[in-house]
């Protein structure tokens, strides 16, 4: 297994050039689908290894549950492992375990509670609730066709009725397209890798992307949807969410109206090799291809070591 | 009449929601306040438990009020010796009432909800207006400027 085991923690890093190049230069949906599938891979192999060196690492505490011969010298020589890297992968796998269990926990639960206030409403796919805070989102369910658009009768006010068809095509087209699942996914791999945060981040700004262009072809009107965009983030904007940084860079919202006013996506769902996304898509696709065949690697070599080592 | 009504609109819920227990109590607060809005004027609790699907407890309904009351969804006053309870909100009222505890309970509930818009940095709204400026064919201005704040002077 060697020093293969470790790579799967750090080739995330060649996902980074792909975050920001396919925002620009790929169509939101292939972009989405690119940046969810390649950060769910990074962040299973990354998890996958840390599990390994883990197996190594508490096969030398005294007193482990691990089978006697796992700490033979022999498999010591044949398993090249780090004293320190062992050992500090225990808690490393732990936090990735807690943070990763929240994370979905608090995914569930929100979509529980959610689901459970609108309880007593007729089952319509809109629930318009009479609320003098602005706000609209989607509201995913277990059963594909049941998700719900929510939205306070605050946030309609300030829309002109092609601004809120946008506003709902927009959100349908998040039901519609199961966006949930990338979101959730990147989330888990972000937690389960800090170096895979850029391509979170990138991966939201692109199922917002993708919605937003759903929503402009379902109205026929990219100015309208730019606009219902901008003012929604103008009148629920007020108030920032606690804990969030302003940052220098224009944020997500002004992107997506700029690209809205701008002209539409190409359609091409992969950018031809010799552009600077190319590049960046073949290397993020080698990173991840490397990080998948050192995990292969370093699971067999472990196996095999620790299969010849236990007593049957 | 409305007896009839009340009863239909309840079994309706019961059978959109085969799953029960854990929504009921959801079900139930909706179910409570519809009732509570067929009476005409302030009704007793026992009013509304009689107009129930005939299996909740009078302490049942007494606790749904309650939890209504303390959302803001209906008023009571004092009559005698029992309360009277009128309903401040519809359905869709109660919902928006209930949805704003979630909603103002979950810091990162940007994190689940694919919310239309995210917060803006005070950066991002400057931008931002110029960018509507540009795209609107109506004055973007006072308009989207959100009737919420407070007038000055």
């Amino acid at each position: 297994m060697g020093v293969f085991v470790f790579l799967p923690l750090v080739l995330p890093l060649t996902a980074w050039p792909v975050a920001r190049l396919a925002e620009q230069h790929l169509h939101p949906r292939s972009a989405t689908r690119l940046l969810a599938g390649v950060a769910a891979v990074l962040a299973v192999c990354s998890t996958l290894c840390l599990a390994l060196i883990m197996v190594v690492g508490t096969a030398q505490l005294p007193g482990n549950p691990l089978p006697d011969g796992w700490s033979d010298p022999e498999v010591r020589a044949a398993v090249p492992y780090d004293e320190v890297a062992g050992k500090a992968a225990i808690p490393a796998l732990l936090a990735v375990a807690v943070a990763g269990g929240r994370t979905l926990w608090r995914h569930l639960r929100v979509r529980r509670r959610a689901t459970r206030a609108l309880a007593g409403l007729p089952g319509s796919p809109v629930a318009v609730l009479p609320d003098s805070a602005p706000y609209a989102y989607a509201l995913p369910s277990r059963r594909p066709g049941r998700g719900r658009i929510v939205v306070s009768t605050a946030m309609l006010a300030r829309l002109d009725s092609r601004e809120r068809r946008a506003l709902f095509a927009h959100e349908r087209a998040h039901l519609t397209g199961r966006h949930h699942r990338y979101l959730l996914a990147v989330q888990l791999a972000a937690r389960a890798n800090p170096f895979l945060l850029p391509l979170r981040t990138a991966t939201e700004f692109c199922a917002e992307r993708w919605a937003d262009e759903e929503a402009a072809r379902a109205v026929g009107d990219r100015r309208a949807t730019a606009r219902a965009v901008g003012k929604a983030a103008l009148v629920t904007g007020g108030a920032p969410l606690a804990g969030l940084a302003s940052f220098a860079a224009p944020g997500p919202v002004p992107r997506r109206v700029a690209a809205l006013l701008g002209p539409g996506p190409p359609a091409r769902s992969l950018p031809p090799a010799l552009t600077p996304a190319g590049l960046a898509t073949l290397v993020a696709a080698a990173g991840t291809l490397a990080s998948a065949l050192s995990s292969v690697n370093a699971t067999v070599a472990l196996f095999l070591v620790l299969h010849a080592a236990t007593p049957l | 009449m409305d007896r009839g009504a009340g009863r239909r609109a309840g079994e309706g819920r019961h059978e959109r929601d085969p799953r029960g227990r854990r929504r009921g109590q959801g079900e139930l607060e909706a179910q409570v306040l519809s009732v509570l809005r067929l009476s005409s004027g302030p009704a007793t609790a026992a009013w509304v438990q009689e107009r129930l699907d005939g299996d909740l407890a009078y302490t049942t309904v007494m606790t749904i009020l309650s939890r209504l009351l303390a959302k803001g969804a209906v008023t009571r006053e004092r009559l005698g010796r029992a309360f009277v309870w009128q309903a401040a909100s519809d359905e869709a009222g109660l919902a928006a009432l209930r949805m704003r505890r979630v909603l103002d309970g979950e810091t990162d509930r940007e994190a689940v909800l694919a919310s239309f818009v995210t917060a803006l940095s005070p950066d991002d709204e400057r931008l931002l207006r110029g960018l509507l400026h540009e795209a609107s064919d109506m004055p973007a201005g006072p308009e989207v400027t959100g009737t919420e704040q407070a007038p000055e002077g």
